[in-house]
């Protein structure tokens, strides 16, 4: 699935020791990567979150859904997106860790823990495109919507799905930045994508 | 060494070194109709001179400080009035200071750069604009009235077909378009003009969508919370 450019990727904190998330947001928050930090309560709030912004990693203390393991497969299907690291500080039975895409010791130096979180993003972000430059079809698409075109209208014009039309209409909003089509209209003015007579 | 995070608001801190610490604070005391010459006062000492609830202060203030606030905190506010007070008063701030402000330097930009674009990004602003006041128009004509309705108990004026659940469903997401603004200036349209305009520009709205932010914030999560309570309370 390809991913969209995204300068930042947003880390949730699921862990209920506020010492533990503010000393691994301190020490991520220095490193030279480039990441915002949410702390979360329990990963039901993950639902809420992911309507408004992508969550890239979750770091999850595993004692939190040991006894919830229904609900976290349903969370993962639901967002196959997302990897789950698990933070780990006491004896956690194989079973459950192997529900994780990764998991750190809070004994392992920091610059380790980092590495890992980082080499985990990295080899999940390689089909993103860096320069944020719109594809051929994904400009197809600006070309209708900015023109005023419906989904199910640009889906008809170009012989596409709805469901592809809105694939790349969300695309088109991560890799431009801009959200209303008011303010499409107006990039694709000024790319000369559409002209205004 | 340096502070990188600011302090948490409580009832014995001095206003002047919170002051000192994160000026953004000063808008949040205009807000409040708070003076801007706080002596040696304290916060609760300040909310007492002003007559104003230290709960929904602290609640308030602390959300320029980057403090999100937590059940608890919101449900000790025991009176909702200084809320509305604070949200209409930004309302008149963002109609009469903010917006004209923004209008005035794009007015500069205009001088000197008369590109089509420009002119398509005047008009975004200006529709903007537009929805901006029709939706404050909406919750001082319509919302707030019936929510000082529902403080005082005043049961004859309390209209049956509005409650805090239409106000939640109305309450539409201006933030978006003043992000995409922000967006079309710093990454896509180059426009000719002086820095200095420019950066006042952006300056402007950042400040606004900080603003906004915290408006909007407390609007979801500190008064429709409170408004659904006293509606529970009242329909007991």
């Amino acid at each position: 699935m390809s991913r969209m450019n995204k300068s930042r990727k947003n880390i949730a904190v699921i862990e209920p020791s506020k010492i533990l998330y503010e000393g691994l947001f301190a020490s991520i928050l220095k490193s030279e990567y480039d990441y915002s930090f949410y702390y979360f309560d329990s990963f039901n709030e993950i639902e809420l979150f992911y309507s408004k912004k992508e969550i890239s990693v979750v770091l999850i203390n595993p004692g939190l859904i040991q006894n919830r393991l229904n609900e976290f497969a349903k969370i993962k299907n639901q967002y196959p997106d997302i990897l789950w690291i698990g933070i780990i500080y006491s004896f956690f039975d194989n079973s459950i860790l192997k529900l994780f895409d990764d998991t750190f010791s809070i004994i392992d130096d920091i610059s380790i823990i980092i590495r890992k979180i980082n080499s985990l993003c990295n080899n999940n972000f390689t089909n993103s495109n860096e320069s944020g430059q719109l594809s051929e079809r994904e400009t197809d698409v600006l070309h209708f919507i900015a023109k005023g075109f419906s989904n199910k209208e640009t889906a008809d014009k170009l012989n596409i799905s709805i469901h592809t039309v809105n694939t790349h209409r969300k695309n088109i909003m991560e890799k431009t930045g801009i959200r209303s089509l008011a303010g499409l209209t107006i990039y694709a003015v000024s790319k000369g994508i559409i002209s205004i007579d | 060494m340096y502070k990188t995070q600011k302090s948490y608001i409580t009832k014995d801190k001095k206003m002047l070194d919170l002051i000192n610490e994160n000026y953004s604070l000063l808008l949040c005391l205009q807000h409040f109709d708070i003076d801007f010459s706080v002596d040696n006062s304290t916060v609760e000492q300040l909310c007492v001179e002003n007559k104003i609830n230290l709960n929904a202060f602290i609640v308030i203030a602390n959300l320029y400080n980057g403090f999100f606030p937590v059940d608890d905190e919101i449900n000790k506010i025991d009176n909702i009035k200084p809320i509305l007070h604070f949200l209409k008063k930004s309302h008149s701030f963002y109609i009469e200071v903010k917006y004209p402000e923004l209008k005035y330097y794009l007015e500069k930009i205009k001088n000197v750069h008369t590109s089509r674009d420009f002119q398509l990004i005047e008009q975004f602003f200006n529709d903007y604009f537009e929805e901006v006041l029709e939706h404050l128009k909406y919750e001082d004509d319509i919302a707030f009235p019936y929510f000082f309705s529902l403080e005082r108990k005043d049961k004859i004026t309390q209209s049956k077909s509005f409650s805090a659940k239409e106000y939640r469903n109305h309450h539409t997401d201006i933030e978006t378009k003043l992000t995409d603004l922000k967006n079309l200036f710093l990454k896509h349209i180059k426009i000719k003009s002086d820095l200095n305009v420019k950066r006042k520009f952006l300056n402007t709205l950042f400040g606004l969508e900080f603003d906004l932010k915290i408006h909007s914030v407390i609007e979801e999560k500190v008064l429709i919370p409170l408004i659904e309570r006293i509606e529970n309370e009242q329909n007991e």
